[in-house]
């Protein structure tokens, strides 16, 4: 039943003048439960400790381990061996900025989304410790979290093909990021606020409806109706803007 | 050589340190926040439970106040806590709870009205009142009298961490990640930031910064089984201890958590027992009502863990190609709520394990899970030793958690002791004038890191492998200085880890080391990771006692008389073991030691006039 | 920002462009497009009344003569058709860098939403051109009549143009329905599956239509 893993791994050292990018082959036998966490680990540990590649929680909580098997951007840690033919290539995740290997920044791009999308709470209320915490409907901190639970893994940015030509782009882990503020009753923003963060071609406008955000999204998280909701009330407000003076 | 100068550096960008940047940055301090991956991928991100807080506004928390909470934490951490600490904590608890939800948690709220419960496999009704719909609810969590623990889902750790590094992003605070701080800068006296080597480019940098905290999370990696990240390993910590003058408090104060899936010790959160998941042995059979007849699988984690390794001792674990184990059944809580309120244990089962815990039983065994010890502080968050050098959060020992910590104390711990330690970083920042740095000291200790880079690049000292090593050190641990701990186990584990320490000393690389090179990475931090290890076993060694979740077979009982007292582990340069001092537990008792109500065990009773004279009475009541 | 807030004031946060023109292309592109599809699926209908009989086809064209619904396409589906292209090409990669990541993608992806934006952008360019010629010699050139239609697609070489053009452009219109519904919102998560299927009998069920009546035309 064990069968022997051929790997193609995608290796460049970017800090090593010697370094070209290339294909590197190496065989590992299968285990029982084996996931790419725990092969790429030994792949480190016996054959080649200049391996690089990204795991923090191996629990499919972090993000950290985002790359492209066979194909697919998904989280290597929760990616079964046993699910997979026996040649898997692995490839960093595109759109993002090259580390090495497999590593790449998704931490740079992530920042700047936070900026882009000015990823707060806006509100005018200042905190008052003595008073007890504003109200809020069970349900509507629920839909808050289903947005909220973004890990921000970058799968969507990487299979976005409008990501991949605009490197301007928002892409879904942006737009998302405005839509769970849309929901929240405590960010004081209105519509118009956000028409000018994303009512354009880098924001939601930018977005062409291929849906592979939707499909590889490892936490599945409702993409697609919320770049829908978010497009339909941006549109909304881009016509009610046409009949207003200022 | 790129160089930073900051008001304050804080070294690990988790939930208590950006909480700690948070204040500074309010108090219009320039901050620099440190972290090895993007801050929200701390760890602090991983812990699915939730926060305690004596909010009381859910009907199984009513009554509840920060005098319940104070005495639950005192007992949980079996009399070893700092009870000023408890205290300050407790009453900040549910003012920081409040503070998040403004800041943008989407914490559960009160439904009002009837619903239903699990409690040990049983099925309750309980009412939820019409005037608290809406405010903050909580859930039931090991080791507490009230429900306390306030939660989003499944997910709290993660949507606070998001919230927290949310308002350093609205505040401006530079967050910059994969920089990995490799050793303190300091005159002896007084801290002085950071050399750092940054894990994009492998280049070392220098931080400069008036004042320091290290909130570089725990050091669950020190073992082999352990339910923490990869990043969790101890390197903040032993970057101070290597200083000679920081101490580690408590270092033998590990706790093990009873329910890591098997094989990959993935945690699956006390909330499947909290809410009514039952542990079965290899006959189906729940067992811990025999042990345990009042709390069963909710006394406290340390008590579980404990009584699940006794009960596979008797040959009733589940034998598999990985060890023996355990089972964790949470079938009977049904498809709504498994696919709710614990969606990220459903997601587990699936991803890791490939079942469906609706209708299978899943794989547990007790793991390395926290680390009560840390970088001993005082009150204020000060680490001893060094001024200006702060530390909080699991990084380290403020010592709310004494011997155990309950769950959710842990993840309210970073933000709540983020936010005091924070206030008095910007009383130090106020009131101490910036220091003048002295460059040669700077450039000498940069030269001496770029020494050891080269040595292990050249291989000049040896060639020995480093994932050897660390792998020795985390068996060595595990056998020696596990969930059960005796004395000739100890010294095995104290001669191994000896025996790793010198040979680390000839570590030597087998890659290039060039770029963002993980096996440097992993180098540089070994021999620091051992020492750590060291200081672990031996003041294991020395305490001969059983006290929270340091369970010495040879030394069964809790001895009040002579180990009402805190380990501090001191490193000399040079040495091969670490330096043991003792201080007082507790300046004040506001609970004296007494028995836990859970646990069992023999207590040797302190003095009792030498405990009357610390005794305050409670300052609130309610 | 309408609403002031207690903020650090930082210039990078405001980076993106204020522009109204994004949003209002992006509406323009959906109605446009919606336009002609349906303006295509009438076409389809009535190219195909001649599976009826010569006759059928010569009485429904001349009903809607009557009531000048051929003046008002005459003049709008050209106006959609220019309007569409620039609207929609707007999203179209021209660039070297950006074709080659878009091909990139769709192969290393094998994602069949991915595909059909491909097909989406190809068969647009097809249709651009085919459809301009299609309407410069159909437009102006008197009623529509089985006989006239018949002689053209009998004439030399058309009849390859109406088999290229009848099924991408059914195709471009049944995708880019689909797309429209997606990416508004008007067709949810749970839903996409079977609005896929539904589309999938639509285009079938269309091409099959207008093949058979290109068919009837060419042995009329």
């Amino acid at each position: 039943m064990s069968r022997t893993l051929t790997f193609h791994i995608f290796r460049y050292n970017p800090q090593d003048p010697a370094s070209q990018p290339h294909l590197q082959d190496f065989s590992l036998e299968e285990t029982a439960n084996m996931t790419l966490f725990i092969a790429l680990n030994r792949l480190r540990e016996e054959q080649d400790p200049g391996l690089m590649f990204d795991f923090c929680c191996r629990a499919g909580i972090c993000g950290s381990c985002g790359m492209v098997v066979n194909g697919r951007p998904r989280l290597a840690c929760q990616t079964k061996t046993k699910d997979l033919p026996h040649e898997i290539t692995l490839l960093p995740l595109p759109v993002f900025k090259l580390i090495g290997d497999l590593c790449v920044d998704t931490g740079s791009w992530f920042r700047e989304m936070y900026t882009r999308t000015e990823s707060w709470i806006h509100t005018n209320t200042p905190f008052d410790p003595t008073k007890e915490e504003a109200r809020m409907d069970n349900a509507v901190a629920e839909a808050i979290y289903e947005m909220e639970r973004c890990i921000e893994c970058g799968c969507c940015i990487a299979a976005c093909s409008t990501a991949r030509m605009r490197p301007d782009f928002l892409g879904a882990a942006g737009l998302a990021r405005i839509a769970r503020f849309a929901l929240d009753p405590r960010d004081e923003r209105t519509d118009r606020d956000y028409f000018e963060l994303i009512g354009n071609d880098f924001g939601v406008f930018g977005c062409m409806g291929l849906l592979a955000c939707e499909d590889v999204c490892p936490k599945n998280l409702p993409l697609q109706n919320q770049l829908g909701f978010l497009r339909r009330k941006m549109g909304i407000t881009a016509i009610k803007q046409l009949f207003r003076k200022d | 050589m790129e160089r930073y100068h900051t008001d304050l550096l804080v070294i690990g960008a988790g939930l208590s340190g950006e909480r700690i940047a948070v204040e500074a940055a309010e108090a219009g301090f320039d901050v620099i926040c440190l972290s090895i991956v993007p801050a929200r991928r701390s760890h602090s991100s991983a812990a699915q439970g939730g926060m305690q807080a004596a909010l009381g506004n859910c009907a199984m928390g009513e009554g509840d106040c920060p005098d319940v909470h104070f005495e639950d934490t005192v007992k949980g951490s079996d009399w070893g806590c700092d009870q000023e600490v408890a205290r300050m904590f407790v009453e900040a608890a549910p003012i920081e709870m409040r503070r998040l939800a403004h800041w943008g948690v989407p914490w559960n709220r009160v439904v009002p009205g009837k619903s239903c419960y699990f409690k040990g496999g049983e099925l309750f009704e309980k009412y939820e009142k019409e005037e608290k719909a809406g405010l903050i609810t909580a859930r039931s969590f090991g080791g507490t009298a009230k429900w306390r623990t306030c939660y989003t889902s499944d997910g709290t750790g993660h949507a606070v961490m998001c919230t927290m590094d949310n308002r350093c992003a609205q505040l401006g605070i530079r967050v910059l990640d994969r920089k990995e701080a490799i050793a303190l800068l300091h005159d002896g006296e007084r801290a002085l930031g950071a050399i750092v080597r940054c894990l994009r480019t492998g280049a070392l940098e220098v931080f400069l910064a008036r004042a320091t905290a290290v909130c570089t999370g725990g050091f669950g990696r020190l073992y082999r089984a352990t339910t923490n990240a990869i990043i969790c390993d101890g390197a903040g910590a032993a970057m101070l201890l290597d200083t000679g003058r920081v101490p580690i408090g408590n270092p033998e104060a590990i706790q093990f958590h009873p329910t890591g899936i098997v094989p990959t010790d993935i945690l699956v959160t006390e909330g499947c027992r909290g809410d009514g998941g039952t542990l079965l042995d290899v006959d189906e059979y729940r067992f811990m009502p025999d042990y345990e007849p009042a709390k069963a699988e909710l006394a406290s984690r340390d008590v579980v863990s404990r009584r699940m390794i006794e009960h596979m001792r008797k040959g009733k674990g589940v034998p598999s190609p990985y060890g023996e184990h355990l089972w964790l059944d949470i079938r009977h809580l049904g498809d709504a709520h498994i696919s709710t309120k614990l969606r990220e244990v459903d997601e587990i089962c699936k991803h890791f394990l490939g079942i469906d815990p609706r209708a299978s039983l899943i794989p547990v065994r007790p793991t390395q899970h926290y680390t009560m010890a840390g970088i001993r502080t005082d009150k204020t968050g000060a680490a001893y030793g060094l001024a200006g050098l702060f530390s909080a959060g699991e990084a380290a020992c403020w010592d709310l958690h004494g011997f155990n910590r309950l769950g959710g104390n842990s993840l309210a711990e970073t933000v709540v002791a983020g936010g005091i330690i924070g206030r008095h970083i910007v009383e130090y920042l106020q009131g101490t004038p910036a220091p003048t740095f002295p460059m040669a000291l700077v450039e000498a200790e940069v030269a001496r890191q770029q020494a050891r880079i080269q040595d292990l690049i050249s291989g000049r000292l040896g060639r020995e492998n480093v994932f050897t090593l660390r792998g020795m050190m985390q068996d060595a641990l595990m056998e020696g200085c596990f969930v059960f701990r005796n004395d000739a186990g100890l010294r095995a584990c104290i001669a191994r880890l000896q025996e790793v320490l010198e040979r680390t000393s000839r570590l030597g690389l087998r890659s290039s080391g060039l770029g963002a090179n993980p096996e440097l990475a992993a180098a540089l931090k070994l021999p620091g990771q051992v020492r750590l290890a060291l200081c672990i076993a031996a003041a294991a060694l020395a305490r001969t006692e059983s006290r929270g979740s340091h369970n010495r077979e040879d030394y069964p009982e809790r001895n009040d008389r002579d180990w009402l007292k805190r380990t501090l582990a001191y490193w000399d340069e040079g040495a091969s073991l670490p330096r043991l001092a003792y201080e007082e537990a507790t300046a004040v008792f506001e609970l004296p030691p007494g028995d836990r109500g859970y646990g069992g065990g023999k207590i040797i009773p302190a003095d009792p006039a030498h405990i009357a004279a610390k005794t305050r009475r409670p300052h609130s009541a309610c | 920002m309408s609403t002031s807030f207690v903020l650090v004031d930082r210039p990078e946060v405001r980076r993106l462009s204020r522009s109204r023109a994004d949003a209002l292309w992006d509406l323009i592109q959906v109605l446009s497009g919606l336009g002609l599809a349906l303006f295509l699926a009438f076409h389809t209908l009535l190219t195909a009344s001649v599976l009826l009989g010569a006759r059928v086809l010569d009485a429904v064209a001349g009903g809607l003569e009557a009531i000048h619904l051929d003046t008002l396409a005459h003049w709008s589906v050209p106006v959609l058709f220019l309007v569409h292209f620039v609207a929609a090409a707007r999203k179209v990669p021209f660039r070297w860098r950006e074709q080659q990541a878009l091909w990139a993608q769709a192969r290393t992806l094998r994602h069949a939403d991915t595909w059909a934006w491909v097909f989406q952008a190809v068969s647009g360019m097809a249709v651009l051109l085919l459809g301009v010629i299609h309407m410069w010699t159909t437009i102006g050139a008197g009623a529509i009549q089985a006989a006239s239609s018949a002689a053209r697609v009998q004439s030399d070489g058309w009849v390859i143009l109406y088999l290229l053009l009848a099924p991408l452009g059914q195709g471009h219109a049944v995708v880019g329905v689909y797309r429209a519904g997606v990416k508004w919102g008007v067709f949810q998560d749970v839903h996409r599956a079977q609005v896929v299927r539904v589309g999938l009998f639509v285009l079938g069920g269309g091409v099959l239509l207008s093949l058979a009546a290109l068919v009837r035309y060419a042995t009329l």
